[in-house]
């Protein structure tokens, strides 16, 4: 049943797409390339010549010169100074953030997955599902820095500045109403029949919810945990004011990065490049659901 | 039974509504009373109470306040307006069959999920006004330089700029997504009822499209008015604040110059024109829920 609506839907959206066969003149494609070309080099220019740089010395850096070998000589020097000169900082703060991102986007998930479960599952009456789910949902909506005064009283009342701890706890209130959100809208998806007939068999609420909804959202539940360990990562503002030096990110090495003395270009390039380029390889694997959470579940791709 | 499943839906519920309420509700609750007091952190040690005179001297004394935030509005407005206007064209462009769509489709993603700082100390690098690769281009083909980050006029468009490059992608996949969503038939009958592409479009893919793109310029706008990472990153709010964005300023007074009572007012004054936008698309949000 679940098969033959997966396949039928995947025929449909092929037909869909052949719709789209426009009979195209030649000299259209030629514009329609020309289009796609322009945008994807806009698109990519700016990590492209991230790379570029982070070859380069110091010296040569500045030059608008894109073939290595041919035009400059390429060097390992920035990336060695990154690794191994500064590598003491640097791996601080790789280490800062994936603790931070691998716990925070785990409480995120759990707390997320109970609660998107029960509104998906359950009736509330007086405060209504719906009044829950958008309560939750606004918290998204608050900037960050409308909190951060009373977050750093209360982290320098608890004495966690400077603590991954403090940081952790604030990007869970920044993940969880996105999380709660898909969670239910994942739950809604999946057939309850499955958990009815657990219970007739005399399983309890809470063993159908780990052992049938649970695994049947499983792709929900991977998605849910990539994109809030993307965002995470990604986190500036809380990491600027609650772990300045022990507690540092990635995010904050980069913006430190330019700074210290002078104009070090290959030093941001290479920073740069050591936080995009983890995030954008989780991208990638959940491309799919990217722009499902971006638009907070309002667009299925 | 019907007990057993009560407790059971709180059981699941309640976990994240005390997180959020202990996270979220008491430090904006805080926020709220410190806002009525003065406390400069570095020479007080303990808040005196003031009432509204923090909000009085924001509103009626404070330029910067209103400067910024006219920046802020401006640059939303024009950020958004381009990034819709651009991501609807090129959706259009896509959406149609040909070799290496979903190639594109992952490669346009590739803005979007870069940590925001590292793509303001990106474009920084490539926008410095001496030896930025942009102006060295320019001078190459035999234009002027522009000074990108430093001149009061062009600082703020080049804000737009860099928002505008991180996020139409955002626009063109998501509207894309809604394009290749809608149903064929329509358009096949269209087809044989002998409309034009033109008409197809305005009569039957706008109307379609309309609430998605409301929905997600509503996102949009609630998201551009957190600006922080772009301008702490390219211009540091200069030249002369010309890029000073609202979240900056509260940045500024509450955390770097410690006036904690104050930056706390602000931030409910940013809060609560936030949260008016937002309760535009919550509704929104709030009817795709069935109960």
């Amino acid at each position: 049943m679940e098969m033959q609506r997966i396949q039928l839907s995947t025929l449909k959206r092929k037909r869909r797409i052949e719709m789209g066969i426009q009979k195209r003149a030649p000299a259209g494609w030629v514009v329609f390339w020309f289009i796609i070309g322009v945008f994807t080099i806009w698109t990519i220019f700016p990590i492209f010549w991230a790379l570029i740089t982070s070859f380069k010395f110091t010296g040569d850096a500045y030059d608008p010169t894109f073939i290595p070998w041919v035009q400059f000589k390429p060097t390992l020097q920035g990336w060695r100074f990154i690794f191994i000169t500064a590598g003491e900082r640097t791996f601080r703060s790789l280490k800062n953030s994936i603790i931070i991102a691998f716990f925070s986007s785990a409480i995120v998930l759990l707390l997320g997955a109970l609660a998107g479960y029960s509104l998906a599952r359950f009736v509330f009456h007086g405060w209504k599902n719906k009044d829950i789910a958008v309560w939750i949902l606004s918290n998204r909506m608050f900037p960050p820095v409308a909190v951060i005064i009373p977050y750093f009283l209360i982290m320098r009342t608890l004495r966690l500045l400077d603590n991954p701890l403090s940081i952790i706890m604030a990007h869970t209130v920044l993940n969880l109403p996105l999380a709660v959100w898909l969670m239910l809208d994942f739950f809604r998806d999946v057939p309850k029949d499955l958990e009815e007939a657990a219970f007739i068999d005399g399983c309890s609420h809470i063993g159908a919810f780990f052992r049938i909804a649970l695994p049947l959202a499983a792709p929900g539940l991977v998605a849910v945990y990539v994109l809030s360990f993307i965002f995470s990562w990604n986190e500036f503002i809380f990491v600027l004011v609650l772990g300045f030096n022990k507690a540092m990110t990635i995010p904050i090495t980069i913006a430190g990065a330019l700074t210290t003395k002078g104009l070090e270009f290959w030093k941001v390039a290479c920073m740069s490049l050591i936080g995009i380029i983890p995030v954008v390889v989780l991208a990638t694997f959940v491309s799919k659901f990217l722009i499902r959470g971006l638009t907070l579940g309002a667009i299925k791709e | 039974m019907v007990q057993r499943t009560n407790a059971i839906k709180w059981f699941f519920l309640l976990p994240c509504l005390g997180y959020l309420a202990i996270m979220a509700i008491f430090p904006l609750g805080w926020s709220l009373s410190l806002s009525l007091t003065k406390w400069l952190g570095t020479i007080m040690a303990k808040p005196e109470w003031t009432g509204l005179t923090n909000y009085r001297d924001i509103l009626f004394k404070d330029l910067r306040f209103w400067q910024d935030l006219w920046f802020t509005v401006r640059f939303v407005c024009l950020a958004v307006l381009l990034e819709l206007g651009i991501g609807l064209g090129m959706a259009h462009v896509l959406h149609t069959k040909f070799r290496g769509q979903s190639f594109f489709r992952v490669l346009f993603l590739i803005p979007m999920a870069c940590p925001p700082i590292a793509v303001a100390f990106l474009w920084k690098m490539m926008l410095h006004p001496d030896i930025g690769v942009i102006n060295s281009a320019l001078e190459l083909i035999g234009l002027s330089k522009v000074k990108w980050t430093t001149s009061v006029l062009v600082a703020p468009f080049t804000i737009v700029m860099v928002d505008v490059w991180e996020w139409t992608p955002f626009m063109l996949l998501a509207i894309l997504a809604a394009l290749q969503a809608l149903p064929v038939e329509i358009y096949e009958a269209a087809a044989v009822d002998g409309a034009s592409k033109f008409q197809m479009f305005r009569k039957i893919t706008l109307p379609l499209i309309t609430p998605i793109i409301v929905t997600i310029v509503l996102i949009r706008i609630i998201d551009a008015f957190k600006l922080f990472e772009l301008v702490f990153g390219i211009t540091s709010a200069g030249p002369a604040n010309a890029t000073e964005a609202l979240s900056y300023y509260v940045y500024l007074t509450g955390i770097k110059w410690f006036d904690l009572g104050k930056g706390a007012a602000m931030s409910w004054i940013f809060l609560l024109i936030v949260l008016g936008i937002s309760s535009l698309l919550l509704s929104r949000f709030r009817s795709r829920i069935a109960r």
